[in-house]
């Protein structure tokens, strides 16, 4: 009885949970990233790293929303501020610990992730994407005008910690790893999700809405799932980065602000919407070259190299508007096609040849 | 009852009016007589400046509604030509840098900035015009560019921006600034000859077929690209327009911050009014001009609410009607 059981989760997980197409590329990555620690690195690069864990979860929970249902949001700090704020007033209030705030915040933010979406299942397109930014705006409104309660613009600092016992420069190290475990967690979750069934069924609300409804999908349901899934790993992350060394264990109104919103935004389409696991590279080599290579390497004054970094990500967008890493895996597959083309002779070289010279219509 | 059709909306909105009408009547007979020549002055002023503020946000949603109604471009960085108009306005009027003559300087200022706003078309969005996502990437990166050069040229300060005529006007017992009424007029004014434009001139009947179906405006022999370019001088110079006049009116500093609140103002006004339909902009800037008052003059510490207040309204209207008030409705394929 008990052997079926183990051997029906190790098959399920080996089929559901080991089937990510590199397998052994990311398996390596991710050996790499675990294994950092072991070379000594100074406390900036950890905290570089554990911010971009952060992003990384953060943006792939845009990813599910935007990149696989296609519901554009600007405003996904919402689900980040929103994490923050009620994990810190559950502290701040009411003095519960961390492993307490954490759940009960993440919990709240998923229940009020339906509500939130409903605004936006009657709206589209560009109409959505400028409704969804208002959503945090209103927030930071409330936040600012109930100041008694909130602490207003102030924020709420001295939040505690979450190894507490550890000495100072260890706790970097904890928190890398528990960072690095939780984005290894979700981010496991949202591809699994996105490559389901119900990702099948987001992506066809992606591409088309009204033939995913005339085949008997209830969009509104799928829709509001795509919400909630994504604002639940959005909150985790907003959640777990107000208790961190790395945000000053504070939590402000900037957790809010649209610029949070527009970096998710320059993240993931930096790694190609829609891929998953693009936003979480994009978001590494973002944050390091952002925060060490402009700043150590070249020493470019702080003023500008913010600068510098928007205008390469508008020239990127501008140069392949579908992303990085997407661009990537074209080329990729056009040389295996070369390749397979080489292989099995000349007369399907011809039919490749025309077919690419025929423009036909992409979806 | 949702609205569906022009005619209900129309009873539903004289319907909502005559109810508010009758409890503020019955609310003014309710309050103690000592206090009602205080409740009238808030009164008037909420319907003094409802009115000055509605017609001076028309200015700024104008240009916002007329980019995306011709070109389909959603403009994130319209709230930057609001920022850019107000700082070369305050380098051509300050003795730091070169002082001319106040009225040479704003129309330096408002051609600058549509230069420049063609500049921004030509190189950033035109590539990418067919992409929505794309598109709202780009122009939030070019809105941010400008944001960071501002600082980096200016620094994080305040900048006086200075008015172009002194004293007020006491109209009912409410006192409002020549360089509001100014704008207020000015905005009325521009907002006529925008609207003739459109309608009587070439170059109007050329956006005006554009924005009804782009193809065929194409095969009529409509240089599409050109005609974008210039929508969005035209529109930026609007803003541009609208960021010397209303900070001149209002707050009276510059600061690279300060592309933020007009540019979620005019969302919420365009939202409200229908993306692309210039009747629904001017109606919707006077709702948003009257519920940014009504917050600020009647709820305590209001003016911490005014943004809210002002997008809680868009997200209730969008609601009944997901393409705002005068937006086409929800055809089965878009």
């Amino acid at each position: 009885m008990a052997t079926t059981y183990l051997r029906r989760a190790y098959s399920s997980f080996a089929v559901h949970i080991l089937d990510i197409p590199p397998r052994l590329l990311a398996f390596l990555m991710f050996l790499l990233v675990l294994s950092l620690p072991v070379t000594k690195p100074t406390e900036h690069i950890l905290l570089l790293l554990i911010q971009a864990s952060i992003m990384a979860i953060f943006a792939c929970s845009w990813d599910l929303l935007v990149g696989r249902t296609g519901q554009i949001s600007l405003g996904h700090a919402l689900f980040f501020g929103l994490g923050a704020y009620i994990t810190a007033l559950l502290w701040f209030h009411y003095d519960l610990p961390v492993w307490v705030t954490i759940p009960i915040s993440v919990l709240i933010v998923t229940g009020l992730a339906p509500l939130i979406g409903f605004p936006c299942l009657r709206v589209k397109g560009p109409y959505l994407a400028l409704v969804s930014m208002a959503l945090p705006i209103i927030v930071v409104s409330l936040i600012s005008y109930f100041r008694d309660y909130t602490q207003g613009e102030r924020g709420i600092a001295g939040l505690p910690g979450f190894f507490p016992s550890l000495p100072y420069g260890q706790r970097f190290v904890a928190e890398y790893f528990l960072t690095l475990f939780l984005l290894l967690v979700s981010s496991v979750i949202l591809y699994r999700i996105a490559n389901s069934r119900t990702g099948i069924v987001f992506v066809s609300i992606l591409d088309d809405e009204l033939a995913s409804k005339a085949c008997g999908i209830n969009i509104t349901k799928y829709k509001l799932m795509a919400f909630t899934i994504s604002g639940l790993f959005a909150a985790l992350a907003g959640a777990v980065s107000a208790h961190l060394l790395a945000s000053g264990r504070s939590v402000t109104t900037a957790s809010l602000d649209a610029n949070l919103s527009f970096m998710v935004v320059i993240v993931a389409i930096f790694g190609g919407i829609g891929t998953m696991y693009g936003p979480i590279i994009a978001a590494y080599i973002l944050q390091l070259i952002d925060q060490y290579v402009l700043v150590k390497i070249w020493n470019v004054p702080s003023e500008y190299h913010m600068l510098l970094f928007i205008i390469v990500i508008i020239i990127l967008v501008l140069k392949w508007p579908r992303g990085v890493a997407k661009f990537v895996t074209d080329e990729l597959d056009d040389l295996q096609e070369e390749r397979e083309i080489e292989e099995r002779g000349k007369h399907i070289w011809k039919r490749y040849r025309r077919k690419k010279r025929s423009p036909t219509p992409e979806a | 009852m949702i609205p569906r059709t022009r005619k209900t909306l129309a009873l539903t909105a004289i319907a909502a009016i005559v109810v508010i009408a009758a409890v503020a009547i019955w609310w003014y007979n309710t309050i103690p007589t000592a206090e009602r020549g205080l409740t009238l002055l808030k009164t008037k002023s909420i319907i003094i400046f409802g009115i000055v503020s509605g017609g001076t946000f028309a200015l700024l949603a104008l240009g916002f509604t007329l980019i995306y109604g011709v070109a389909g471009v959603v403009n994130m960085a319209h709230g930057s030509f609001f920022m850019l108009g107000a700082y070369i306005f305050y380098v051509f009027t300050s003795p730091k840098y070169l002082e001319v003559n106040i009225f040479l300087a704003f129309f330096i200022a408002i051609i600058l900035t549509g230069v420049i706003g063609a500049t921004v078309y030509r190189l950033t969005i035109h590539p990418v015009i067919e992409e929505l996502t794309s598109l709202l990437v780009i122009t939030v990166g070019v809105a941010l560019v400008f944001e960071r050069l501002m600082i980096i040229e200016f620094g994080p300060f305040h900048y006086p921006i200075p008015g172009f005529v002194g004293g007020y006007e006491t109209i009912l017992g409410v006192k409002v600034t020549y360089t509001r009424l100014l704008a207020f007029s000015v905005s009325l004014v521009l907002f006529a000859a925008l609207w003739m434009f459109i309608s009587k001139s070439k170059m109007g009947r050329a956006m005006r077929a554009a924005a009804q179906d782009l193809e065929a405006a194409k095969l009529m022999g409509v240089n599409t690209g050109r005609l974008f370019m210039l929508t969005m001088a035209l529109s930026s110079i609007l803003a541009a327009t609208a960021g010397i006049l209303i900070t001149a009116s209002t707050s009276g500093i510059a600061m690279p911050f300060m592309w933020l609140r007009p540019l979620v103002l005019s969302f919420a006004i365009v939202i409200l009014g229908g993306l692309g339909s210039i009747k629904g902009t001017f109606i919707g800037s006077f709702i948003i001009g009257f519920v940014d008052n009504i917050v600020v003059f009647l709820i305590p510490e209001g003016s911490y609410l005014g943004g809210a207040a002002a997008m809680a309204i868009m997200v209730a209207v969008l609601l009944v009607r997901p393409k705002g008030l005068f937006g086409k409705r929800i055809e089965l394929e878009e």
